[in-house]
This record gives C-alpha cells, structure tokens and sequence, in this order.
C-alpha cells in the first residue's frame, strides 16, 4: 500500500517534468542560447573577433564615465521604486480595505495604464511635462511662476514619468500582500493599547514587507531597463544603460563592448534583486516570527 | 544511420546544387527590399515598388523596412544566404556595410542610368538615388526674421530656444561636422564643433535622443529651431505644425542614400531591376513631388515644385548649395566623438 502511494507519487512528480519540458526548451532556444552567445561575444578584445581576453571589462570597468552611467542607472532605479512605494502603498492599503465595489473600482483604475502601450502613456508625459504642457500652463496661469520650468529632459521629469509607468508593478503585489493581513490582528493591537501609529510600524508594515519586497523588485528591474521611457523623457544627454547599450550596439557596431556592457548589467541587476530576495527571505522569518 | 545509398544521394544532391545554384530554395523567395521606415516606406510603396513591377513582368517585391544598422545586422547574421536583396543606407552605415564586403558591386556597364546621376552620385559600391538635405529648422510662429546662417544658433534672442540631437545620428555628426568646418575644424578635426557647443550651452533647451524626437519638441514649443531634416520638416508642416525649412548660407548638408545590391542576395538580376527603377527619371520625378519631396540625384530630372523654390533650382545649382562630407574621414573616429559627446556635453 505505502508502495504503490510513493510510485504514484514519483509517478505525478515524472509527469510534471515533463509538462514544463516545451517551456524549459523554449527557454533553452530562446534565452540560454543567446545569453551564452552574448557571454562569448563579450570576451572578444575588437569586433573582428580574432582575439581573446577581457579587454571590454577592463575597459568598462577601468572608466569612471561608464561606472558613473552604471551608477546613475542603478540610482535612478532607486528613486523611481521609492517614489512607486511611496505613493503605492496607500494605494493598496486603500484596495484592501475597501468594499467590493471600491475595491474592484481601485483595481481598474491601478490596471488600466496597463492597457496602453509604454510608447503612448510616454508621450503623454511629453505633453504635460513640455513648455506648454499642463504643469507649466497651469503654474504659469496661477502665477506661481513666471517663465515655464524646464521638466522635460531633466532627472525630476524621468523619475516622475517611470513612476507613474510602473505604478502597477508596485500596487498589484503590494495590494495582494496588504489583503492577506488579518484585519483582527489591527483590532488586536489597538485593544493592547497601541495608537494607530504604533500599529502602522509594529504591525501592518512588517506584515505588507513582503509584498514591498516583491513590488519594489518588479518595479526596480522594469525602471532601470526602461529604454523607451529614459530617452523620451531623458533626452539625448542623459545616458543610462539602456541607450549606452544601443549606442554601442547599434550606431557603433562595438558588438564586443555591447556585450560586455549587458553582461556588467545583468550582474549588476541581479546583485541588486539578490539583495531584495534576501532582504524578502528575512522579511518572511520577521513576519511570521 | 549512414548508409552507403543515403550517402550517395546527399553526394548527388550537393552535386546537383553546385551545377545549378538556381535550384536552392532561396531562389524561390520574392525580392527582400529593406527601405527606411516611415515616409520612406510610403513612398517607395507608393512610386517604386509599382514602377519596378511595370516594368518587370509584375515580379513579388517584398518592403521590409528597417534602419540601416538593423539591415547591416541581419546580413551580417546570414552572410552566405541574406534574408535581404537591396539594402537602403545613409553614408555612414553604407561604409560599414561595405567594409564588411556585405555588399555587391553595382554592374555599371550594364545601368542605363548610371551615367545620367550627378557626379557625387556615381558611386559603384552603390549609386544614390536620392539625397537627404539639412538645413535649419524654425518655428515661424516664433521667428519672424529667418535665420540665415548656422551661426544664427549663437544668437542670444535664441536663449533656451535651440534644439540639436546628439551624434548617434547622421544628422546630429553631420551638424557637428559642419559647426567644425565653419570654425576651421574639418572631417578630421571636430575640437572646434565641440568648443562651440560649449558656447551653445545657454541657448540650449534640448539635447534630443534622435532627429525623429526633435519633431515633437517643436510640437511642443520646447524649442524654435533646431537642424533638420528638410523631408521630415515637409511632413511635420503638412500636419498642420509651425515649422519652416531654409538652406542656410554656408550650404545644405547633403547625405547621400545609397542602395546596393546585397553580397550573395539569390535574386541579383531583380535587385538590379529594381535599383535601376530606382535611378530612373520617371521615379525620381515622381518622387519630388508633394507629398514626397525627395531630392532626386537624376541629371535628366528637372527641379520643381518646393524643392525648385527652397533647395536648388537645377543641378549646377544643386552642386552650389550643397554640401558634401567625407564620411569615410568621418567613420574612422565617429567612435570616439559620439563617446566624447556622451561625456562633455551635459546640461
């Protein structure tokens, strides 16, 4: 009897494998292969690609323009997950203490910039942010200020426009953590005597962290790739990775560099998502503990 | 399993391919010509493409419109068999192709046209069929007295007012290469472009990613002048947007498009056709016209309409107002300037 249970068992786990099988080969094809093509690529020292050696790293990372582009990239994603996590949270709080209907109501508005394409919601931030865009028209027409601001093309209006871009890769994990937080647990620490404030610190942050975690990861990764967003917004003399990374591949044909530049990335993106997971893991263990 | 019949039949097949290359699937496949997208895709659709067909027994044409570095990449990744049979670059790019031998020789004896182009024209990598021209961009509505010169930019009424793109794009090195020469600079020497967009600095409201953004920094009354591409001004100004195009005094800058025959392309004798439809004056007549306004390189093709009145009215004209860059002086340290751009020029 116990037998045959652990051979189904083994049985349901062999099935499995082999459903993610077209998933895993596609991934194979499509993504390994590549990015083991890119990892080659990076090692060649010129584009002809008769040497060998680490010549594009050395120079990247021996460069303090490139380092300070890498720099300027990882920041801006900084600002732009505080700024989602700032104006999110009390979003998704909103969300999960709503009725249904404000409920639902709350979720078509967080989902709806989904619908439009990045390209359109960006170009929407060109017209309000230009010189004759609705800040500076209203600012102007209250008399607050007296030439247009400069929003465009500046650190403020990128950091404005991608937050707004990726507002619902913040509110939506955000949003599902805050729900599962047991409503009594508030009740609890307000009978024991704790002022609102006390119970925001002590217990609905702690217990929403992982759904920081989670939301800030997704936010962070999407603000600092965002290559549409950067250099509409950004302009031409703002240069993060993204656009460094086109410069070099596509004006240039530095294939070679192009590669070591996404290689130096993605270590960099992924130091930083191995820091939020760790940061998420012991989240867990302080929620739960 | 390696059977002495299966490896007789492979043996025969590859034999039979060598004798008669025709018989590769490839062959099979319509004309790939890869143009720019855009107002370049429209009117190639809308002119060539039934011009080329006319003429050659309705033969399948495919447009695949993509940049010039794109179509570079996908020869580049499929030398032997490529995915393109006439390639569209601007001059930069067309160097790069040709550096990297992806690119056919034009058969010049064979061309009824070849010798017809103007002088720059004829060049047998790969003739140009059409010129980009740019000049000064302005907002009338703004501007009333029209600028002149490129040194209209340093003027100080135009504080905060200009646009440039950086060097990413033909349009943004050729501007700077012209800033260069006026200050004593040349294609191999750029210090005095960059000198003078220091002093630019103050005038500067934007610093576009591509020629393509500045359109609608104009829109936007962001800027009031900026260089521009005399096409993508006519487009802009038949939607309605402020905007006025001039030649300014020291001379357009003229880019050459050239378009070539793709290095191993299975349908050589159509993209011939093709880019002999291309050079013919019917085309390039057809092609100045409103809305399309292309710059025809066609000695037999009389100037008129907006191009007669705002670029040149005939070809001696033409060679008068525009000016011509070395691009290969330029590719050997564009490089280097777009890095040198990245990093000096900060607002």
């Amino acid at each position: 009897m116990a037998a045959s249970g652990l051979r189904r068992s083994i049985d349901v786990s062999g099935y499995d494998l082999r459903l993610a099988m077209p998933l895993a080969g596609f991934f194979a094809a499509f993504f390994l292969a590549p990015l083991a093509v890119l990892v080659v690529l990076s090692f060649q020292t010129d584009t002809t690609g008769a040497h060998w050696g680490v010549t594009q790293y050395v120079q990247f990372l021996g460069d303090a323009f490139s380092l300070g582009v890498l720099a300027s990239t990882l920041w801006l994603g900084v600002k732009v997950t505080a700024v989602c996590l700032v104006f999110g949270w009390p979003v998704a709080w909103l969300h999960a203490r709503s009725g249904p209907t404000v409920k639902s109501l709350i979720m078509l508005i967080v989902l709806l910039p989904l619908l439009t394409s990045v390209v359109v919601r960006t170009f929407a931030w060109i017209v309000i942010l230009g010189r004759q865009g609705i800040v500076n028209a209203t600012l102007m027409s209250l008399g607050l200020v007296e030439a247009p601001l400069k929003l465009l093309y500046t650190d403020l209006g990128v950091v404005t426009a991608l937050a707004q871009v990726q507002m619902p890769l913040m509110v939506l994990p955000l949003a599902t953590a805050l729900s599962r937080i047991d409503p009594n647990l508030v009740a609890a620490s307000e009978v024991l005597g704790a002022g609102e404030w006390r119970t925001f610190a002590k217990v609905i942050l702690p217990l929403s962290l992982p759904g920081i975690v989670a939301g800030s990861m997704l936010t962070y990764a999407a603000s600092i790739t965002a290559f549409i967003t950067q250099s509409l917004i950004g302009g031409g003399q703002m240069l993060f990775m993204p656009m460094y990374l086109y410069q070099q591949a596509s004006t240039l044909q530095n294939w070679p560099f192009a590669a070591a530049i996404s290689i130096i990335f993605l270590i960099a993106v992924l130091a930083v998502v191995t820091v939020f997971n760790t940061l998420g893991r012991l989240s867990r263990g302080f929620a739960q503990g | 399993m390696l059977t002495r019949r299966r490896l007789l039949e492979t043996a025969l097949t590859l034999g039979a391919m060598q004798a008669f290359p025709g018989l590769s699937l490839a062959q099979a496949r319509p004309l790939v010509f890869a143009t720019f997208t855009g107002s370049w895709e429209e009117a190639h659709k809308a002119v060539l493409v039934p011009a080329f067909r006319k003429a050659n027994a309705d033969a399948q044409i495919v447009l695949d419109p993509m940049l010039s570095v794109d179509q570079i990449a996908k020869v580049n990744a499929a030398r032997a068999n490529p995915p393109i049979d006439v390639m569209l670059h601007d001059p930069g790019p067309a160097l790069v192709a040709i550096g990297q031998d992806l690119v056919e020789p034009y058969p010049v004896e064979k061309s009824a046209y070849f010798k017809d182009l103007i002088g720059e024209a004829q060049i047998a990598s790969g003739p140009a069929p059409f010129f980009q021209v740019v000049g000064l961009t302005y907002n009338p509505e703004a501007i009333k007295t029209p600028p002149t010169s490129w040194a209209d930019l340093w003027k100080p009424e135009f504080k905060g007012r200009v646009g440039i793109t950086n060097m990413n794009s033909t349009l943004g090195t050729g501007f700077m290469v012209e800033i260069a020469k006026m200050y004593g600079g040349s294609e191999a020497n750029i210090d005095p472009a960059f000198a003078a967009i220091e002093k630019l600095k103050p005038n500067l409201a934007a610093v576009a990613a591509n020629p393509g953004a500045l359109a609608s920094l104009f829109q936007q009354g962001q800027i009031d002048i900026s260089p521009g591409n005399f096409n993508a001004i006519q487009i802009l100004k038949a939607r309605g947007v402020p905007v006025e195009f001039v030649a300014p005094k020291e001379g357009a800058i003229a880019f050459k498009t050239t378009i070539h025959i793709v290095k191993n392309s299975p349908n050589k004798e159509l993209a011939f056709k093709l880019i002999e439809a291309a050079l013919s004056p019917e085309v390039q007549a057809t092609l100045m016209e409103a809305p399309y306004l292309i710059v025809p390189t066609n000695t037999k093709v009389k100037m008129a309409g907006e191009i007669a009145k705002v670029l040149a009215k005939d070809t001696d004209d033409l060679k008068k107002k525009f000016v011509f860059q070395d691009w290969a002086k330029i590719n050997q340290q564009r490089a280097a300037w777009i890095e040198r751009f990245n990093r000096d020029i900060k607002l």
